[in-house]
């Protein structure tokens, strides 16, 4: 063999082991061989310990073995022992129900200014259908005693019930209901002693019922996750790892992590390994940026897209979520009475107090720049109605360092708005004066915007709006998670409407396409003419 | 025929007010609702103390029906499917009332639905 051929064949040989070696150097950069993703390992370390202890029995606490009459003296009881729980608690916006948390400042919170297209207004704690959901006993609001076991009781048993049936047992001069009293107060010592860290049916007692039932809110919290399987929720499965609320939504001073109105949850991404007291609120806090294995494109995606996007392909995969609350059908009766429709899965398509809705399952986010914040339109804000009004809305682009692509559920309706102020309005549902009551949509408008003093024109009508969620909950198993041709395709791109940016696959640029063209083309004709002179060429010479 | 009308007239004053009780206005029953909760909760702890069902909690909830249906069933006095007939056997009639309230009151129609837990 001609010595000039072997060197070749040499050179061609170091080419091809550089090219292998570059692979397996990477490889072998990655802490655990490759085998696992570094976000994995490290999320793993993070959670490692699965059960929380305590060193107490509250079965044998003195302060609770008592015969309560009212759900205030359960409070007292507790304070007699956790005597900062009320202080700490009462600036939490889970009491105050405002995003300030300071009633100076009633702008954002369910107590404030807020408003949704769902059942529209918490009017000021006024609306006692709402307020059921507070922290409180007896739906007093922010002026009553909190009640600890809203999140701290694992029985499941209704106390306001037993405490009301204790009162009027005690008053109506029955001396049979008088013997009923202690086997009631009975049930309630027993039920007191289950003290316990928040499960998921305490937090989903009020999260997954938002907007007056089961899924109607969210999307991607409904109680399909007070039990989920690995398949619903890879952190939350039963059989997974079973995460309460708690493990991620971590507190301090009783102040809970998670987006508060138009504050993100977190300011900056953090994981533990950079700060290890930060919340665990956020995907990076265990996964780390570079949650993939090193040699995986997807890494490079991290400060684009949120993890969320692709590990969250769809929500509502087990119940239906409501798309769309429309009020201005509301108030129709058959044969003088109020009625309710029901449609597909089982749903309500029509209440009389209510209105029309819609219900869909297995939806497809809708995505948008988001860094965790959410402009909202309050019912002091003035509106352009000949437009769709966007009352909770995300806010981010490609140019903000912290945005990040993010699944949403847009949940539509139209509600009420003043004609002549331009303002969204505040109708009082529940209570004698409420329109649940009445059916009268002007007198409910005068008396909720009164609770807010919010002046009322007198005139309204009804205007076509948009409410975002972000999707966060309900991440899917890595097999589930979303395909590159979902978003890199040129018809029907999951990201056809996110702009600012040129998506592979999703984009054409006829200059760039051109150019490419030219380029390749422009190669084979080289490569050819090059082929055909050297074949000419030295063919000659070596002869 | 004179005695015809006085047995009339004694039956009519002998059920009419249990049948008024029963079917009130608008049809509902208006005995003790809060109480009729606990009447029956406690054929179900006597029941279970006595070994003829394994749990005291019973597994029939006023929201399993609609009020028509509970009322079909109270007006009936069919309560095979509650089990613990012995129990059921002993109560009163305005201990029934009660229960019928409850469950007519909490149905799967009412504004209120109730279950037993």
């Amino acid at each position: 063999m001609d010595l000039r051929y072997l060197m070749k064949y040499c050179l061609a040989g170091i080419a091809v082991a550089i090219f292998f070696c570059s692979f397996s150097i990477v490889s072998a950069s990655t802490p655990n061989n490759g085998k696992e993703a570094l976000g994995r390992t490290l999320a793993k370390q993070a959670v490692k310990k699965s059960k929380r202890w305590t060193t107490t029995n509250h079965a044998k606490a003195e302060a609770l073995n008592k015969n309560f009459k009212t759900g205030e003296e359960i409070t007292k009881a507790c304070l007699t022992c956790h005597s900062e729980a009320a202080t700490q608690f009462h600036k939490t916006i889970h009491w105050t129900w405002l995003a300030s948390g300071d009633k100076s400042d009633m702008r954002y919170g369910k107590a404030g200014y807020s408003v949704n297209n769902f059942c529209i207004s918490g009017n000021a704690m006024e609306d006692k259908g709402c307020v059921k959901c507070h922290t409180s006993w007896n739906k007093k609001g922010d002026k009553g005693e909190v009640n600890c076991l809203k999140c701290h009781n694992s029985s499941g048993f209704n106390f306001d019930e037993a405490f009301s049936d204790i009162k009027s047992f005690s008053e109506d001069g029955d001396s049979d209901t008088d013997e009923m009293v202690p086997d009631i107060q009975q049930d309630v010592k027993n039920a007191v002693s289950k003290v316990a860290f928040p499960t998921r049916k305490n937090c989903g007692e009020c999260h997954f019922k938002g907007g007056g039932g089961d899924g109607v809110k969210h999307g991607d919290l409904d109680t399909s996750l007070t039990k989920p399987n690995r398949m619903l929720d890879v952190h939350m499965g039963t059989d997974g790892k079973n995460f309460s609320c708690t493990r991620c939504h971590t507190t301090t001073d009783h102040n809970i992590a998670g987006r508060i109105y138009t504050n993100p949850a977190v300011e900056t991404r953090k994981s533990l390994i950079e700060d290890d007291l930060a919340p665990k609120i956020t995907c990076v806090s265990c996964h780390s940026d570079a949650p993939h294995k090193n040699d995986s494109k997807m890494n490079d995606h991290t400060d684009v897209v949120s993890c969320q996007a692709c590990h969250i392909p769809k929500y509502a995969r087990v119940n239906p979520t409501m798309t769309w609350w429309d009020w201005s059908k509301a108030g129709k009766l058959k044969d003088g009475k109020p009625y309710h429709e029901d449609g597909p899965f089982g749903k309500p398509i029509y209440k009389s107090i209510k209105g029309e809705f819609k219900w869909e399952k297995n939806i497809v986010p809708e995505y948008f720049w988001s860094n965790g914040s959410l402009t909202s339109t309050t019912a002091n804000d003035v509106i352009d109605p000949s437009q769709i009004v966007k009352v909770s809305h995300p806010v981010g682009d490609k140019n903000d360092p912290e945005a990040r692509i993010f699944p949403f559920k847009i949940h539509r309706g139209k509600q009420p708005y003043d004609k002549v102020n331009k303002k969204l309005l505040a109708p009082m549902l529940s209570g004698k004066k409420g329109y649940w009551t009445t059916f009268d949509m002007e007198d409910a408008i005068k008396t909720g915007n009164k609770t807010l003093n919010i002046p009322y024109s007198g005139e309204f009508d009804y205007v076509e709006t948009t409410y975002a969620f972000p999707i966060t909950h309900m991440v899917a198993p890595k097999e589930n998670a979303l395909n590159c041709n979902e978003c890199h395709i040129r018809e029907n791109s999951r990201l056809s409407n996110i702009t600012g940016l040129y998506l592979p696959g999703r984009d054409k640029s006829t200059l760039i396409d051109t150019i490419g063209w030219l380029s390749v083309i422009g190669a084979l004709i080289g490569v050819l003419l090059h082929g055909i002179g050297r074949f000419f060429v030295r063919n000659g010479k070596e002869e | 025929m004179k005695k015809i009308l006085t047995l009339l007239m004694v039956f009519m004053f002998t059920f009419a007010p249990l049948s008024a009780a029963f079917a009130s206005e608008g049809g509902g029953p208006d005995g003790n609702k809060r109480k009729g909760k606990y009447t029956y909760r406690k054929v179900y702890k006597a029941c279970a103390a006595a070994g003829n069902v394994e749990s005291a909690t019973p597994k029939i909830s006023p929201a399993d029906k609609t009020m028509a249906q509970w009322k079909e069933i109270f007006e009936s006095r069919n309560f095979n499917e509650f089990g613990c007939a012995d129990n059921w056997a002993a109560l009163s009639d305005n201990d029934i009332l009660d229960i019928y309230s409850y469950f007519y009151h909490h149905g799967s129609d009412s504004p209120t639905p109730a279950t037993c837990q």
